[in-house]
């Protein structure tokens, strides 16, 4: 019967930290885009983020720069290098139902230039823009997968 | 053996044994040079010592001993202990719980436990009534607009360089 118990008791930790470590964490897919009036090229995988944006904006040419999918745990931040001397920190707050709460931060040279808490849910993208890129602008969507 | 002489019969087997002492030993030697009796006695005693000894002799050289040692050295293996894997097994072998009274309230308690536990591990805490998507944002060197519809599946942060970044990004 100890034995029993040892064995269950166990199993249902293991079981636990399984689902703990499975839903805690939560995939987010960062994109880097050039957004310009020079040229007219439009990146087709950008086509979901064009559609939205160019009701807002009169860029005729969006550019992917980089495209990572970053896994995101609870308080704990991942950073990513999105242009020289610039870098993204996001970090998972919380957990909802169906969306996360996630910090965004931009960097530059160690100094935040951006500080902004998101809600993420599946099929929404946030799309931060603005700083100049080039010729264009830099624009970072984000979504939750 | 009825003229054995009293007092040195009781010696007699001592002496035969070689377990007399010297003085013992003397007063038998001397007593037997004049007792035919106790001479008798003793010369009986090496013919049965003869007679018993001879057959275990021949049976020790008959013996086998080496496959006696066999013997013993397979009965030592089988008692030797079991390997790690059979350990394990054993360890698992859950065959002896499976009793109707020991299953029925164990599967019991775990159902009851997942029951408790599930629930617990799932909670999340409840979506925000509010469709905002950005809670907040913050930016020392910039001007920042929010763009929020609730149709549109797009958040937009735009961050407006003020007139001293115009200056220092070109």
């Amino acid at each position: 019967m100890r034995r029993f118990v040892l064995l269950s008791t166990c199993l249902i930790i293991l079981f636990t930290l399984f689902l703990q470590m499975a839903f805690a964490q939560v995939q987010t897919r960062v994109r880097m885009i050039q957004a310009s009036n020079v040229g007219s090229n439009i990146d087709p995988s950008l086509k979901d983020v064009t559609d939205q944006l160019g009701s807002l904006f009169n860029f005729s040419s969006y550019r992917l720069l980089k495209d990572q999918t970053v896994t995101l745990s609870p308080n704990q931040p991942v950073s990513i290098p999105v242009h020289p001397g610039r870098s993204l920190e996001l970090t998972m707050t919380k957990q909802h139902q169906h969306t996360v709460e996630v910090r965004v931060r931009i960097k530059r040279e160690g100094t935040d230039i951006l500080d902004t808490q998101v809600r993420l849910s599946p099929g929404r993208t946030v799309a931060i823009g603005g700083p100049k890129h080039g010729e264009g602008v830099v624009i970072i969507a984000l979504s939750a997968r | 053996m009825k003229n054995y002489c009293s007092s040195v019969s009781r010696l007699l087997a001592k002496y035969f044994d070689q377990e007399v002492t010297e003085e013992e030993r003397s007063l038998v030697e001397s007593h037997l040079q004049s007792c035919p009796g106790c001479r008798d006695a003793l010369h009986s005693m090496e013919r049965v010592r003869i007679l018993i000894k001879k057959p275990v002799e021949e049976a020790v050289e008959t013996e086998d001993f080496p496959w006696v040692w066999e013997k013993i050295e397979r009965g030592i293996q089988l008692e030797e202990r079991p390997t790690l894997w059979e350990s394990l097994r054993s360890w698992l072998d859950l065959s002896h719980l499976l009793k109707r009274r020991v299953v029925i309230p164990v599967v019991a308690a775990v159902v009851i436990l997942i029951l408790v536990t599930t629930p617990l591990l799932f909670k999340k805490t409840t979506s925000y009534p509010s469709p905002s998507v950005v809670e907040y944002v913050e930016s020392p060197t910039y001007n920042v607009m929010v763009y929020e519809s609730e149709n549109s599946k797009m958040t937009v942060i735009w961050l407006f360089e003020g007139p001293e970044q115009e200056q220092s990004t070109s």
